[in-house]
C-alpha cells in the first residue's frame, strides 16, 4: 500500500514538465505552458512582493507586472540561474520601483503611508496567551515603525532579510550586489531599527515590573 | 561572564556572524543568553510572518489576469509583426519596382556623345586685328562714343 503511494508520487513528479520544457513550450506559441508557470511560481512571487512593499493590492500589481515582464522578456532568458531566481529579481526590481514611486509621492503629500498609526495595537482576541499576541503586535508596530527612517535601498535588504528571511548571500545574488555591500547597508539599517526598538524594549520592561 | 543585550542578539539575528564570532561563542556557551537569543530569533519569526494565505479564487483571478495581459501582449507583438512584414514587403517591392524602372530607362538616359565635325581651321592669315581695338568693326555702331574715349585719351 505504502509503496504503491510513493510510485504515485514519484510518477506525479516525473510526468510534471521542468521549467525549461515549459519556457521552451511558451516560447514556441502554447499559452498555456506559460499558464502553468504562473500557477508554479505565483504565490512564492507575491510573498516576495509582499515582503517588500508591505501592502496587499500592491504586491498583486506587481505580481502581475512580473508574470507579464517575464513573458515579454522570456526569449532573453538564457537559463544561466534558475527561472524562480530570475522572476524573483523581477519582482524585486519591480517591487523597489513601487517604493520608489511611493516616496516620491510621499513628498507632495507631506505622508508617509508605511508608519503605523500611534499607538497602534490589533484587537486582542480570545487565544491563550493575549499578552504575549499583544507583545507581538507592538513589536511588529516598531519595527514598522522604525523601518519608515531607512532610505529604500537599506529597506529593501531588510524586508528580505527580516519577511523572506534570505541569507546575506543570497540578497546580494539578488540584488547584484556584493556581500560586503548589502552587509554594511543592513548593518546600517539594524541600527536605526535598534534605536527604534529601545524604547519598545524600556515600555516593555517598565510594564513588566509594573505588573510585578 | 559578560551577557549580552537584547539588541545585540537582535543585531547577531540579522547579521549571521560566522561562529568564530565572540557573540557566537559566548551565546553557545552560555544557556542564559542562548535562550533569550531562541526567544527573541523565535519572536522576530512570528512577526516576520507574511499573511500570503489566500483563497483560492485570488490566486484564479490572479492568473486569470496575467493570462489575458499576456495574450494581449501576444496579440500586440503578432501585429507588430505583421505590421514589420508588410512594410518590410512594400519597402521591398518599391526597391525592386525602382530597380525595374531604372533599368528600363538606363539606355535612353545615357546620350550618345555628340560627334562634332572638326571645324575648318582658318588660317592665321585671314585674321585682320586693327591695330587700334577702338577701330574694330564690332565699336563701328558706337563712333561718337569711341570718338569721345579717343579724345579723351589724346587729352591725358
Amino acid at each position: 500500500m505504502g509503496s504503491v503511494a510513493i510510485f504515485r508520487v514519484t510518477q506525479i513528479n516525473a510526468t510534471a514538465p521542468s521549467d525549461s520544457e515549459l519556457i521552451a513550450r511558451t516560447l514556441g506559441g502554447d499559452g498555456g505552458a506559460f499558464g502553468l508557470l504562473v500557477d508554479r511560481f505565483q504565490r512564492k512571487i507575491y510573498r516576495v512582493a509582499y515582503a517588500i512593499v508591505r501592502n496587499e493590492v500592491e504586491a498583486d500589481t506587481v505580481t502581475q507586472d512580473t508574470f507579464i515582464q517575464a513573458y515579454t522578456h522570456l526569449a532573453k532568458f538564457q537559463g544561466r540561474s534558475e527561472f524562480e531566481t530570475w522572476l524573483t529579481r523581477i519582482a524585486i526590481n519591480r517591487s523597489r520601483d513601487s517604493l520608489r514611486r511611493r516616496r516620491f509621492v510621499s513628498l507632495f503629500t507631506g505622508g508617509d503611508d508605511e508608519r503605523p498609526p500611534e499607538g497602534w495595537i490589533e484587537p486582542v482576541d480570545d487565544r491563550p496567551d493575549p499578552e504575549r499576541e499583544i507583545m507581538a503586535h507592538q513589536l511588529r508596530a516598531a519595527i514598522e515603525k522604525a523601518q519608515s527612517t531607512l532610505s529604500t535601498q537599506q529597506k529593501l535588504i531588510f524586508r528580505l532579510r527580516h519577511y523572506e528571511d534570505r541569507s546575506l548571500e543570497e540578497i546580494a545574488g539578488l540584488l547584484g550586489l556584493r556581500s560586503g555591500t548589502v552587509r554594511a547597508h543592513l548593518f546600517r539599517a539594524i541600527h536605526k531599527i535598534r534605536k527604534e526598538l529601545a524604547e519598545w524594549v524600556t515600555a516593555r520592561e517598565d510594564s513588566s515590573n509594573e505588573t510585578l | 561572564m559578560k551577557h549580552f543585550s537584547e539588541a545585540e542578539l537582535l543585531e547577531t539575528y540579522y547579521m549571521q556572524p560566522s561562529e568564530a564570532s565572540a557573540i557566537i561563542e559566548h551565546v553557545n556557551g552560555c544557556n542564559d543568553c542562548q535562550d533569550r537569543y531562541r526567544r527573541l530569533a523565535q519572536k522576530l519569526r512570528d512577526v516576520a510572518a507574511c499573511p500570503t494565505e489566500k483563497p483560492d479564487t485570488f490566486w484564479t483571478r490572479q492568473r486569470l489576469m496575467i493570462m489575458r495581459a499576456v495574450d494581449n501582449a501576444r496579440a500586440q507583438s503578432q501585429r507588430n509583426m505583421r505590421t514589420a512584414r508588410v512594410a518590410a514587403a512594400a519597402f521591398l517591392a518599391f526597391v525592386l519596382g525602382g530597380a525595374v524602372v531604372y533599368k528600363s530607362v538606363e539606355p535612353q538616359l545615357k546620350t550618345q556623345p555628340a560627334i562634332v565635325a572638326p571645324a575648318p581651321v582658318a588660317s592665321t592669315d585671314d585674321l585682320k586685328v586693327p591695330a587700334d581695338p577702338w577701330q574694330s568693326d564690332e565699336l563701328k555702331d558706337f563712333g561718337s562714343v569711341v570718338q569721345w574715349e579717343t579724345w579723351g585719351e589724346s587729352k591725358l
